[in-house]
């Protein structure tokens, strides 16, 4: 029978997953298996298994309670292991690398920031800055060919995209002393943004409070929006 | 200024608004064994190449295009390029309560979500009126 994997924690972990269920309709049951040194929340993989609401929400809830027990380490939705036998071979064979990835996260949750800016606000300054692009706008208004919309529209898709880059590491230099690590990743459309931190639990209000900042101080062509903690998905 | 604030993601009622924000973290990081399978993602993946694929098109050109032609320069010559003027602006919007997004009270909420504790302080809108949230997603719950 495979087997489904969560998490992977510290053999001292509490473990607290009472009232708690697994993926699959019916809920699977959560089991640990155990080696001397590291304990792996499994459950048993249910047939035809995707990424559904209702699934993806009992991965999550698991790892939410075991992250608020101790150091844990996500596993990414999906993963199903051969059977328990290979789970354990895993936690062995690799036992020195989880080990220290977890003493590394103790202690430790994720954030994750997205921020967008207003388009508008966005293309004003870009109309503004390049006369370029305000000579073929002024141009494309009163008539201009396809071919010239084609080429406004490419000189500022192309702003769009280098701007939104220097914002995004701009955010990401003036939160870095706040947080443990950061990480990128692909912002949503009409965003710049989509950056996770390593923040220390003891200092989460102080990271919440610069995140606050920033965004007031961006002003209101900007949206921030701040999600954690959470497990550390980002950084095992 | 806008900044919405969600505590962990299935915390909160329904638990339906956060999910979103935190899908991608589920789906494409988090720990994986070698070797080991993953279950097929397939609708989700077809999503997010769309996405890549819309961005550099003449149709995002065209659109852009037709933004940019819409756009009035004029009254667009306050528009922000200084912090003072945006900090102020800010405020007064927010005095107003203009402000078009929401800052949540989920900051005390968070303490308590991370001990997996359920208790509701009361549910009075707390010291920013002007703020009050006009954004469905947060995670006050009671509201969802």
């Amino acid at each position: 029978m495979p087997t489904y994997i969560y998490a992977i924690t510290g053999a001292d972990h509490p473990l607290p997953l009472g009232g708690l269920h697994g993926v699959g309709d019916p809920p699977s049951e959560l089991r640990t298996l155990r080696t001397d040194l590291l304990a792996a929340v499994v459950s048993e993989a249910p047939d035809g298994l995707r990424a559904k609401r209702r699934d993806v929400m009992a991965h999550q809830n698991v790892l939410e309670a075991l992250m608020a027990g101790g150091a844990t380490l996500p596993m990414r939705f999906g993963l199903v292991g051969p059977g328990d036998d290979e789970v354990v071979a895993a936690l062995d064979r690799e036992a020195d690398a989880y080990r220290e990835r977890l003493a590394q996260l103790d202690g430790r949750v994720e954030y994750n920031l997205k921020a967008g800016r207003d388009e508008d606000d966005l293309l004003r300054e870009i109309m503004t800055e390049s006369d370029e692009i305000r000579q073929l706008n002024e141009r494309t208004r009163a008539r201009g060919s396809h071919d010239d919309r084609v080429a406004l529209g490419e000189l500022v898709a192309r702003e769009v995209t280098a701007r939104g880059q220097r914002e995004a590491e701009d955010v990401a230099a003036r939160l870095a002393d706040a947080a443990t690590h950061s990480s990128h990743a692909e912002p949503a459309p009409q965003q710049f943004l989509n950056l996770s931190f390593l923040v220390p639990r003891a200092e989460t209000d102080a990271f919440v409070a610069a995140v606050r900042r920033e965004a007031e101080e961006r002003g209101d062509a900007y949206s921030f929006t701040l999600t954690g903690p959470l497990p550390p998905y980002s950084f095992v | 200024m806008t900044l919405v604030q969600q505590s962990n993601a299935t915390s909160g009622g329904s638990g339906s608004g956060n999910l979103y924000d935190v899908l991608e973290l589920i789906l494409d990081r988090g720990l994986v064994i070698d070797a080991f399978v993953r279950v097929s993602l397939v609708g989700i993946e077809i999503l997010k190449i769309d996405v890549r694929v819309v961005v550099a098109s003449v149709d995002t050109y065209l659109r852009f295009a037709e933004a940019c032609n819409r756009l009035d320069l004029e009254s667009g010559r306050k528009a922000p390029s200084q912090l003072t003027d945006l900090v102020g602006d800010m405020t007064e919007n927010g005095a107003k309560g203009k402000s078009k997004g929401a800052l949540t009270g989920a900051v005390e909420a968070f303490s308590e979500s991370l001990q997996g504790k359920r208790e509701e302080p009361e549910e009075e809108p707390r010291k920013r009126p002007a703020r009050k949230s006009t954004a469905g997603r947060q995670s006050q719950r009671g509201e969802e």
